[in-house]
């Protein structure tokens, strides 16, 4: 199920608050899990038995973890847990990957198994295994019960497609949470934010970087357009789900961390990454680089732990080379950028250091998405002028002409400026009661467009429930 | 307190839309978008188990939502006025009615129409006079700047693969005043320099003021509803005089209509079936009292419903094929070609998605 459906913001949401908020405090839990394993249920009927099968492997041995905590037993549990979730996230994500380049390099023919991906796998496989992890590390107790553990990881404001909620973040709140006006009111405003800019933003430049990479007549500026609106869409189709995710969990008195904290005014690849999908990075820092030796030891070793953390982090976006090698790209960069390129940067003015990052992430957005070697090799030259093609066309300057409104909108709402101008404005005196005034009708207004959007449109996934 | 507002107004909104939807009635049809709306199916279990139920209810919650055209005019209102978009699902608004992008050229489709049209010519018109022309869509004259295709490379296409046959050109005979604003189509009562072009190429004799005109308002055309915005909409006319008044229409899709227009689908989802009941495969129309016992026979599309009734006068039996709807191998079960004027005449929609003739 899609938050940006009308099933889901017309007739899921409102019966799950109704029975939610009328239901006592302690069958909430159970509402939340039973709405969650529907709202997985609803998108894959089949798959929704690994969900429970994933939340009772973890359950047990997070169990045995703590029992014989400090023993020999508790080692193996971990490996155990450790196994089974990599297996099943291995098994549908990467199983076809794996036979299709043994096939290719062995001349061999096993068959490809063709199955579906589970929507949100590589998210909760995840979290399951920070449970356990933290368990086994002491950061965390064990949860005693399975609904408890199963609201959590089922827990469906965050299921499918992040962010990656530790269940040390939230272990307090799953027995007890506030439910208050307060946090419905900003869940409500981060959720309907969110959906504004997945439905109007990001939809907006995903049709417009269809439209230019799938052109019949190419141009120089094309090649742009459809680079810059996919960068764009991406980090409004991503930071959007987030933020519903951050408001629909707060309305249910969840505290998740910040998932993104506008990285495009980022002035260096690392900091880029320290405000972009920061329960990714964050993950795996501390479930794999640090575990690794981080940047202690020797430069060969810390080569070696970057290379092996963005190797992950590339793969874990996808089943394909180009993911491996977008996060490469960014081990490369990041690496040269702590030896050298830090220094040098910070001695530039500051416009020189954004244009270097918006660079940087501009080229790795056409390696995100062109899947093949030869496909990512042509749309560089493409945009650089090496395919003997026109720098405009008529086509690419009538589009660039139709969506300037919305790539100028989604650029100043890229950066904190409306943030800051909203901060401002509310501390005011009289434009501060003004807002507080109109703030309520605000957001019935924007859902009202929102709805209008969805009704004219058919159908309109979000980018990273592929991953 | 503004928070208790909010919270408060949101959950009223939220709960009162669902309640509207789930009270409200299914509707059968969407007038505004010419198509049937999706209803809901009974429950089962099967489908449900399967996915395939949340699938469908996707789709009807989408097609049955309360106030659905009023939501699709809120879009295209901001897609228009807020973000400055040239177009809103291809339709583009201007004063000069409303237009939906036809692009880019699909020279593969022009190929296979010229293809095809040879085939035909090949099979069944060793002896016929054959002439072609093509409809400019109305696009051809807006001087705004939205993507047009290449009409020139279109025509150069087209008549490069074809084999012997006159080319009507009838572009200059047309602007875009002769068409209507809010639908594709030309209008039955600017089309007397068309015919102009059409009689001096075929060697025909037709007089064109002398009609009686019937309007009909308000007509809205096929992008009207799809513009989702509140254009005024057009006055459709259709013209009489004794010829077309004495002809008789054999539809074989409607075959107790013998009218040339059939005044009953004014009020139907689309005005423009007036002209000879809309579309059918085949129709004839004779007319006894024409100035000579010749006949036509004319492939065509929707746009010559409006333009075959003002032929009668010169052509005493004229065959409107429309391959659309029907096989061209079963051509010669219902067509008699022989010593016969042929007239293909498609708009350039069609011979830019010609893969639609069967």
């Amino acid at each position: 199920m899609l938050f940006s459906s009308i099933s889901f913001i017309y007739y899921f949401l409102p019966l799950v608050f109704i029975v939610y908020f009328l239901a006592p405090k302690t069958y909430k839990n159970m509402v939340l899990l039973i709405s969650s394993l529907l709202f997985y249920f609803f998108g894959e009927p089949i798959y929704t038995s690994i969900l429970i099968f994933s939340t009772i492997v973890d359950f047990i041995h997070s169990l045995v973890i703590e029992k014989y905590r400090g023993q020999k037993q508790a080692k193996i549990a971990l490996i155990s847990s450790i196994v089974i979730n990599v297996s099943i996230l291995g098994f549908f994500k990467y199983y076809d990957f794996f036979i299709e380049n043994i096939n290719v390099l062995l001349q061999t023919d096993f068959e490809l198994l063709g199955l579906s991906l589970p929507i949100g796998i590589s998210f909760f496989t995840f979290q399951t295994m920070s449970y356990t992890i933290d368990v086994y590390r002491g950061e965390a107790k064990a949860q005693k019960s399975i609904f408890g553990l199963g609201t959590y990881i089922a827990l469906f404001p965050q299921l499918i497609a992040g962010p990656i909620v530790r269940y040390k973040t939230i272990a307090e709140e799953i027995n007890k949470r506030e439910h208050s006006y307060d946090n419905f009111a900003y869940g409500i405003s981060r959720f309907v934010i969110g959906l504004f800019k997945k439905v109007l933003i990001a939809n907006a430049l995903g049709e417009l970087s269809v439209i230019a990479i799938g052109a019949n007549n190419m141009s120089v500026l094309f090649y742009w357009i459809g680079a810059i609106a996919f960068s764009i869409q991406i980090y409004f189709d991503f930071s959007g789900y987030s933020d519903m995710a951050i408001g629909l969990g707060r309305i249910f008195g969840f505290h998740f961390l910040e998932n993104f904290n506008y990285p495009y005014v980022s002035k260096s690849i690392s900091e880029f990454w320290s405000r972009w999908h920061i329960s990714l990075g964050s993950w795996f820092k501390d479930y794999v680089y640090i575990p690794l030796g981080g940047n202690r030891g020797s430069r060969l070793k810390w080569f070696r732990n970057i290379f092996i953390v963005w190797f992950l982090t590339g793969f874990w976006h996808g089943a394909s080379w180009n993911f491996v090698i977008w996060g490469l790209y960014f081990g490369m960069i990041l690496f040269f950028e702590k030896l050298y390129l830090k220094k040098l940067l910070e001695r530039l003015p500051s416009v020189f250091q954004h244009a270097y990052v918006l660079f940087i992430i501009l080229i790795s957005f056409v390696i995100f998405n062109n899947e093949s070697l030869a496909d990512i090799v042509l749309y560089l030259k493409g945009m650089f002028g090496l395919l003997n093609i026109p720098i405009v066309n008529q086509e690419s300057l009538y589009y660039l002409k139709s969506y300037s409104t919305i790539i100028i909108i989604s650029i100043i709402g890229a950066t904190p400026f409306v943030n800051k101008c909203y901060s401002r404005l509310s501390n005011h005196n009289y434009i501060g009661k003004f807002i507080n005034i109109a703030e309520p009708l605000g957001y019935i207004a924007l859902i009202l467009i929102i709805t209008g959007y969805l009704v004219d449109a058919s159908f309109n996934p979000f980018l990273y429930f592929r991953f | 307190m503004k928070n208790k507002i909010i919270s408060i107004t949101f959950m009223i909104f939220l709960i009162s839309i669902s309640i509207l939807n789930i009270i409200s009635p299914a509707l059968e049809v969407s007038f505004a978008e010419r198509r049937h709306l999706k209803q809901f199916d009974d429950f089962d279990f099967k489908n449900f188990l399967s996915g395939q139920f949340i699938e469908d209810f996707d789709e009807v919650a989408l097609d049955q939502f309360i106030f659905r055209d009023r939501f699709r005019n809120l879009k295209a209102i901001l897609e228009f006025e807020i973000f400055n978009k040239m177009d809103n699902n291809n339709i583009v608004v201007t004063d000069d009615g409303v237009f939906k992008i036809e692009y880019p050229l699909n020279e593969k489709s022009v190929e296979h129409l010229s293809d095809y049209i040879n085939e035909i010519c090949n099979e069944y018109l060793k002896n016929s006079n054959i002439y072609i022309s093509i409809i400019p869509d109305k696009n051809y004259y807006l001087k705004e700047d939205i993507l047009k295709i290449d009409y020139e490379r279109l025509e150069e296409l087209l008549m490069s693969g074809l084999k012997d046959m006159t080319y009507i050109d009838i572009k200059e005979a047309l602007s875009l005043k002769d068409y209507y604003l809010t639908d594709p189509h030309w209008k039955q009562e600017n089309l007397s320099e068309v015919i102009e072009r059409l009689s001096d190429a075929m060697d025909f004799e037709i007089v064109v003021e002398d009609y009686v005109k019937k309007v009909f308002f308000p007509f809205y055309g096929a992008y009207y509803g799809q513009s989702a915005l509140n254009v005024v909409p057009d006055t459709l006319t259709y013209l009489y005089n004794e010829n077309i008044l004495n002809a008789i229409v054999k539809n074989y899709e409607d075959p107790d209509h013998i009218k040339v227009y059939d005044e009953l689908k004014l009020d139907d989802m689309d005005s423009y079936d007036v002209f000879l009941s809309g579309s059918s495969p085949l129709i004839t129309i004779e007319n006894s009292s024409a100035k000579r016992d010749h006949e036509l026979i004319i492939f065509r599309d929707s746009f010559s419903s409006s333009l075959a009734p003002l032929l009668v006068e010169s052509y005493s039996k004229i065959t409107l094929v429309d391959l659309r709807y029907m096989p061209k191998d079963l051509l010669n079960e219902y067509v008699d070609f022989d010593d016969k004027d042929v007239l293909f005449m498609y708009s350039t929609s069609v011979v830019n998605n010609s893969n639609i003739l069967k």
